[in-house]
Order: C-alpha cells, then structure tokens, then sequence
C-alpha cells in the first residue's frame, strides 16, 4: 500500500474511469461476461493490495450493469443479406411483418 | 468356375443335385444379387396356406420370381397386387427343389416412391463411406453468438416462428437472413449459394461474421423435401466454415442435411432454441456472479482494515498526536472510498430494470453498514485504550535518569541508570552503549 491518500488519487483517476465505462460500453456480451469472469476470478484469488481490489470491483460493477443493460434492453435484429453484382454482401433491416407477407 | 475340369481329368457327368448346387454357389457368391432394388409390374400373386406370398415381377423381355415369406409379409405396410409397379428389395437365390432362382424379397415399396428412398439410400451409403457424416466431424455451437446466419425461405412461417423464439429467448443475437428457395427443382442451388453467403458475410462495423448458421425449412412430404436430400446441399452443410444446425420438417422427417450437420435439430424452431443460451439463465449467472464480486471485494477490503488498526494500536501508546489522527484519516479515506464504491452501485442498481438482482444491492448495502459500525466501534474503543494496554503487548515505558520518557537514543549516556516499566513490574538497567539512532 502507498502512502498518498485515496483521496490526492480521486481527481487524475476521474477520466480514466469515463474511459473504462466507455470501453466497457462497447463491449459485446459474450465478451463482457467473460471479462466480469475474469475479474471475479482475480478478486477471489486475493493476494491483492486494496487499491487494486477497489479498482477490480469498480470494472465489475461496470461489466455486470454492462451484461444486465444488454440483457433487458436487447431487441432482435433481423436483415437479410443481398448480394450486389459485384458479389458484394449487404445486411439490410428486414422487418417481420415483411417477412410474413412475402 | 470349372471344378469339373480342374478336379477330375476328361468329361464327367453331374448330378442334377450337383449342378443346380453348383449354380447356388455360383449366385449365391455374387455380391450384387445379394443386395438388389429390382423395379418391374407385379403379375400373378399367390399366397401359400403358410402365408408366404409367390408372385411375378416383370418387364417387357423378361420374369423374376419373388417370395416374401409370412414373417417379412408382416412387416411390409405394403401388398403385392396384379399390375402395380413395384420396387422389390431383397436377395437372389436358388430354390432347389424346384431347379428356380428367386428374390427372396424383404422390402416392397411402390415404384414412384421407390426412386427417391432408392436415391436417399444410396447417396446415404456414398456419403457415409466418405466420413461425411462421422460424429467426431461435429464441432460444438458457440456458448453466446452474436451473429447466427439462417438460410431458409422468406414466405411462410418459419423464419417468423424462429426469430419470435429468439426474441424472446436471447434478443441480443443479430439475425442474419440468405433467403433461399426450400422446394422445387432451383431450391438445392439456392441453398448452397446462400449459405456461401452466409459464411462470407462480415460486419463491416465489428469485422465479425456470423458465430453459427442455421438451415431450416417447414414439414413437408419427402418430395417437398428433396432439396435437402440433393448431394450438393449435403456437401454444402459439410463444408460450412461455421457450426451448423440443420432444422427440416417435423420430428420425424429425416434428411441427408441433418446427418451432415453439427447439430440436428427436430424443427427450425427448436434450431433457434438451441444455439442460444436463454435470458433468464444468464440473469441468474450475472446475479451469481454479482454475488462473488461483492463477497471478494468485502473480504479484501477487511484484511487491511485489520493490519491498520493493529498497527494504529501499536502506534498509539508512544503517539497519541498527530500520527494517529493520520492513520485515523488514511483508514477512514480508504474505508470511505469502499463505502462510496459499494453505495454508489447500490443507487445505480436500483435503478435496474431486472427486479430479481435488485436484492442484491439491499443484502450489499447491509453488509457494508456491518462492517462500517464494526470499525466505527473498534475506533471508539482505541481511543479509550491506555497506554498500559500496550505494554500488555509486549512494548515498555523507558525513563532516564531525569525521569523523563527517552524517545531517542541520543538523550541518554553510557552509565546512566534507566527506569524500565513493562505490563508487570519494572526494571532498574544500566546503559552499557548508545547506538546511533540512523543506525
């Protein structure tokens, strides 16, 4: 442990947060659950100075809202591929009442 | 075969036992008439007293003899009638006493029928020998895809059917359509195509294809679902770069495409159920997760809560100013800064939409308030704490000859006398040497 206070830290440590929730925000699920894995692994491991406990847990609570938002927000996204004449491939939003009338 | 010759020198007249013996063997070590699909019109039938059916199969140059025996008879869903068109399968054999080879038939089915079940067979058999459809071929599907490419028709329900299993069980997939035809005389090329398309698919914003594919198509007859019986669509779903699903017709259609799949899925809407994990077990795995996290941070954080205030203890007796009230501050930051860590989640996760993690947070909070008034307790206590209690520890009060509490080592001389005081009884010492206090 240092011995500069938590709170000489606060005001330097402020936009690396902002960076980390907008890295995390960007994550896809799959990626996020394994990194909050990841992170729940390292803390139950121990062995860590608090500072670096703090930190871990404030990344998880960051991945967990991450997954939960993901999980509650989520609506299904349906397009079809079309194929251009130069073979190029393209997704196009295909709504599920269109689907039907075809 | 000319055992006659090779045996016994010159001519020699046989048996008739013997020679229709010798035409058995000869036909009988003829692989290809062990295993034969004949077609032809059925002619006259007859049916024994024993219930074996006799009857004739015929072309326009030539007969055959058939019998199904009483037992195989049972078996058949099928009756051999005068002028129908059938497909026979079975053995060749002699039949001895009569001096006639005849298909000893265990399998009839009608000749229109009979092309396709033939052709299935066959490409099953190829196929098969090939490995194709070897289970250690199967890769397993992706635990959570983000993007599942599903080749299937646009018309009719089943793309309707899949995405409303999706949505409701993990709507964070992206669902990617090769629309394609499922019937009919095109549909094999179309279905190859897109599920070429579906594996050459990226996402130019995340560079990522799709994770997994799904082949499906509703029920139908095993005309209607030829296409997926069609040797190019089964080597297709072979080759797919990517984990496949196969999902055609009900439960008891079968098709070449689903042996060839890495998974076989009953209908196209149990393929949707089985390549994603559902919502509600991911909600719980957060939440346990959610549990873990807490628990480790509570644990590390209590650890150097203890150290401080062993050391804060320590420190006390000697000095009670300006050092113990920065100790005093540096737990109290460090402990605050949980604090705000740990009740600043709370407010956000109440907020949360999921009403079953919201109990979380609530167990979080109480846990923390525990621990707060614990230390706020065990701070109260120490400033109580006198100074005897430390020496109860194990340290001592050392006085110099003037009475006064030596702090530094360059207060006192060789020879001096020094009150020592512990936690019982006193010492009366003398200074032998002074060491240096940087030393």
């Amino acid at each position: 442990m240092t011995d500069s206070t938590a709170a000489a830290e606060q005001p330097p440590a402020q936009p690396a947060r902002e960076e980390a929730q907008r890295r995390v925000a960007a994550l896809p699920f799959d990626q996020a659950l394994a990194e909050l894995q990841a992170v729940v692994s390292r803390l139950e491991a121990g062995n860590l100075p608090l500072e670096d406990s703090i930190e871990l847990y404030e990344q998880g609570v960051l991945l967990h809202d991450h997954c939960g938002r993901l999980l509650s927000k989520a609506e299904l996204r349906v397009q079809r591929l079309v194929e251009s004449a130069g073979g190029q491939l393209r997704a196009l939003d295909l709504s599920l009442g269109e689907a039907e009338k075809r | 075969m000319d055992i006659a010759t090779t045996n016994h020198p010159g001519p020699r007249i046989l048996g008739v036992a013997e020679v229709t013996r010798l035409v058995r063997d000869t036909l009988r070590a003829e692989r290809g008439l062990r295993d034969v699909w004949v077609e032809g019109e059925v002619g006259q039938v007859s049916v024994s007293s024993a219930g074996h059916c006799y009857f004739t199969l015929k072309d326009e140059r030539a007969q055959l003899r058939c019998v199904i025996f009483r037992d195989e008879r049972q078996m058949i869903p099928f009756e051999a009638r005068t002028g129908l068109r059938l497909v026979a399968h079975g053995r060749l054999d002699v039949f001895e006493p009569q001096g006639a080879y005849q298909l000893y038939v265990d399998t009839l089915q009608p000749a229109g029928f009979g092309d396709l079940a033939l052709r299935f067979e066959a490409l099953k058999a190829k196929l098969t020998a090939e490995g194709l459809f070897d289970p250690a071929r199967r890769r397993p599907l992706p635990a959570v895809p983000l993007i599942v490419g599903v080749a299937t028709s646009l018309s009719g329900a089943v793309l309707h059917d899949m995405t409303k299993v999706l949505a409701r069980r993990w709507p964070l997939v992206r669902v990617v359509v090769g629309a394609c035809q499922v019937q009919g005389p095109v549909a094999a090329g179309t279905i190859v195509s897109a599920l070429r398309r579906l594996a050459r698919f990226t996402d130019p914003a995340t560079g990522r294809g799709v994770d997994v594919v799904i082949l499906a198509r509703g029920g139908g007859s095993l005309e209607d679902l030829w296409a997926f019986n069609e040797e190019t669509v089964v080597r297709a779903v072979a080759a797919c770069p990517k984990p496949i699903v196969v999902g055609v017709g009900h439960e008891t259609d079968v098709t070449l495409a689903e042996f060839a799949a890495d998974v076989r899925a009953a209908t196209p809407s149990v393929a949707a159920e089985l390549i994603v994990p559902s919502r509600s077990d991911e909600v719980s795995r957060l939440r346990g997760l959610d549990q873990r996290l807490a628990a480790a941070v509570t644990r590390s954080i209590a650890d150097p809560q203890r150290r401080l205030e062993n050391e804060r203890r320590a420190l006390e007796g000697f000095r009670p100013g300006a050092l113990l009230a920065a100790e005093r501050e540096r737990v109290g930051l460090l402990l605050d800064r949980a604090t705000r860590v740990m009740t600043g989640r709370t407010a956000l996760d109440r907020s949360r939409l999921s009403r079953a993690a919201d109990r979380l947070p609530e167990l979080l909070g109480g846990r923390l308030a525990r621990a707060r008034s614990e230390l706020e307790r065990t701070a109260a206590g120490l400033v109580a704490l006198s100074p005897f209690g430390t020496l109860e520890r194990g340290y001592a009060i050392v006085r110099g000859p003037a009475g006064a509490v030596l702090r530094d080592s360059d207060h006192a001389a060789p020879g001096d006398m020094l009150d020592i005081r512990l936690a019982r009884g006193g010492l009366d010492a003398r200074v032998e040497a002074v060491r240096d206090s940087a030393e």
